[in-house]
């Protein structure tokens, strides 16, 4: 008898109180239970790698020296690895090409594709068609966009056929083994691969731009250019800067195009900062000076995008 | 907006220019793939844009079957990369994609794992090369060098930010009425996620899939430092594609250019309405 009221009790007062608590705490250890994977996913690859970089970084280490990497102490360089780094030219040079690529690529990528997108903003015949045709490139294997243009760039090549017919006499450059041009080459083939990308994002908000707003404009007489400047950039902005960093971001690391066309050469003209630390990784063999530059790109990287996003934060709030 | 006939002159010049530049080149290795060898470089100025007598020998010649006109016989041949490329992507989409969608899951309906969208982003934002000596070294260790499932594991961690933010993204927009229903209906919390979410989500997690296995099947940084015979991918073979007899193997490398090529070019146009999204993190939706 007693025991009945206590079960009854019990269910009672469970069932006043579980529906909240219980699939809370359910959804919590559900929760928990399914980011793990990503959290041991992101753990095994971020902290872990990156102290032992940094130990790596303060030594001689090479994998040739025949003992592991935890007995890296031993080869302890008293931060060399970090001063030979402010003296090194080739590691700066590279930087500054890669600077260079990107100060040119990105914006000539921006306006080739936000040009591509007006013109794609209303309906015309053939629409549809165009738009894949036009996102090809983006999709093709970056590697083999570099092989496309290795042999487009030869000097027995299409792009010096297509010169020699429109200047209308012979025209063999060695595009891709001269200083100057092969990073013209290198640049090309990166705008034809991501022009489409910023097509694509520019397109999608081009198309948000509410319609009749525009509409409303046009009746008052607002010229192309006035609507442009007041109805559509103002919406854009967010997108832009989207698009902008994204291929910022990408470009930075540029390395499978330009490798395959160029291996970073002729002598170091092609070299850029992700070249370079592959070749010291590769061909050098010391393991010790790469982590610290990478370590050094790593917290400039970090510095620069945490002040971005404050910039971009206060910028939201104002 | 301008429908004067001028403006649909220029528009469509500027189109068929753009759309020039855009086929050229990937045509121009479609072609390659398909000529002898005698065609593969300029006689003189003598270019042969089009294959004049086409053949299939490129394709023979790195599948091992035909030497043809080619002197030299590939020690090698492509069954292999391919397959290591399939396996490493494959297997490489199924972790970030296990991974991904749970833990997206976990963040849009139970707030786990906070962290996670930032860090996955900080991931994403790293150069490869600037992170790959630990990995090198790890990878090592393990034993992981040179074998399809250190690549797969790799790819599956490169490729997380991608399947969490797009996955996170569908979960957002996916309305909770059905799962409400089904948890007063007394499912339990993860039934309800096995057997209503993820069979409604289908379409978001194939096109997921495919974007997130375009990412990996494009690699070549990753496969060139952790492979380096037994497990080579295509792009690292066709690297290696050229002899000291005949220099550049032209028609070989675009035949096995254009095999590559292919499968994301179709993939990517299936899934163009989800591009924007994936592209962008999932910040932008068409």
């Amino acid at each position: 008898m007693s025991m009945l009221a206590t079960e009854e009790k019990l269910s009672v007062t469970g069932d006043r109180s579980t529906p909240e608590t219980r699939i809370e705490d359910g959804g919590r250890r559900l929760g928990l239970m399914l980011t793990l994977p990503a959290q041991l996913l992101v753990l095994f690859i971020a902290v872990f790698p990156l102290l032992m970089q940094l130990y790596i970084s303060l030594t001689d280490w090479s994998p040739l020296d025949g003992i592991g990497w935890w007995q890296a102490y031993e080869l302890w360089n008293n931060f060399a690895n970090y001063t030979d780094l402010a003296a090194d030219s080739r590691f700066w040079d590279a930087l500054g090409r890669t600077a260079l690529v990107m100060a040119i690529c990105v914006p000539a990528e921006f306006l080739l594709g936000l040009g591509l997108a007006i013109l794609f903003m209303d309906n015309f015949v053939g629409k549809r068609l165009f738009y894949s045709v036009m996102l090809i490139p983006m999709m093709v294997v970056p590697a083999v966009a570099g092989y496309m243009f290795f042999m487009l760039f030869q000097s027995g090549g299409p792009v010096n056929d297509i010169v020699s017919t429109l200047i209308g006499r012979p025209f063999a450059l060695a595009w891709l083994s001269s200083p100057g041009t092969a990073l013209i080459a290198v640049m090309i083939a990166d705008i034809w691969q991501w022009t489409p990308l910023m097509f694509l994002i520019l397109l999608a908000g081009l198309v948000g731009v509410p319609e009749d707003q525009m509409r409303a404009a046009t009746l008052l007489g607002a010229s192309w250019s006035q609507r442009f400047r007041t109805i559509v950039m103002p919406k854009m902005k967010t997108i832009i800067i989207i698009a902008l960093s994204i291929r910022v971001i990408e470009n930075f690391k540029i390395f499978d195009t330009l490798y395959i066309m160029t291996g970073g050469g002729p002598g170091v003209a092609t070299e850029t900062i992700s070249v370079y630390i592959y070749k010291v990784t590769q061909q050098d063999l010391i393991w010790g000076y790469v982590a610290a530059i990478a370590l050094v790109i790593l917290i400039a990287l970090s510095i620069l995008v945490s002040l971005a996003i404050s910039r971009m934060n206060a910028a939201k709030e104002a | 907006m301008n429908r004067s006939l001028t403006f649909e002159i220029f528009r469509y010049t500027a189109i068929l220019l753009a759309l020039a530049v855009t086929l050229i080149p990937t045509l121009w290795m479609a072609s390659m793939a398909f000529k002898p060898i005698a065609e593969w470089s300029a006689a003189g100025a003598d270019l042969t844009w089009w294959p004049k007598s086409p053949t299939l020998d490129n394709f023979r010649f790195i599948f091992g079957t035909s030497t043809s006109d080619l002197i030299v016989a590939l020690d090698r041949t492509a069954g292999k990369p391919i397959l290591a490329s399939l396996l490493s992507a494959v297997f490489g989409t199924l972790i970030a994609m296990t991974a991904g969608t749970a833990g997206a899951y976990g963040l849009s309906r139970f707030g786990s794992g906070q962290n996670l969208p930032l860090a996955l982003i900080q991931l994403r934002l790293f150069p490869p090369m600037a992170v790959m000596i630990p990995v090198m070294i790890m990878w090592a260790f393990f034993g992981l060098v040179d074998t399809w499932w250190g690549l797969a594991l790799i790819y599956g961690i490169v490729t997380l930010p991608f399947a969490f933010w797009l996955m996170k993204t569908f979960f957002d927009d996916m309305p909770r009425e059905i799962e409400d229903a089904a948890l007063v209906e007394g499912c339990s919390r993860l039934r309800v996620f096995m057997k209503i979410t993820l069979p409604m989500m289908r379409p978001a997690l194939a096109s997921s899939a495919l974007f997130v296995f375009i990412l990996n099947w494009s690699d070549y940084l990753i496969a060139l430092l952790l492979t380096t015979r037994e497990w080579v991918t295509i792009p690292v073979y066709m690297a290696s594609l050229s002899s000291s007899m005949t220099g550049q193997l032209y028609g070989a490398k675009a035949a096995l250019g254009l095999i590559a090529a292919v499968p994301p070019v179709i993939m990517g146009i299936a899934i163009q309405k989800h591009l924007v999204r994936g592209l962008t993190f999932g910040a932008l939706k068409q």
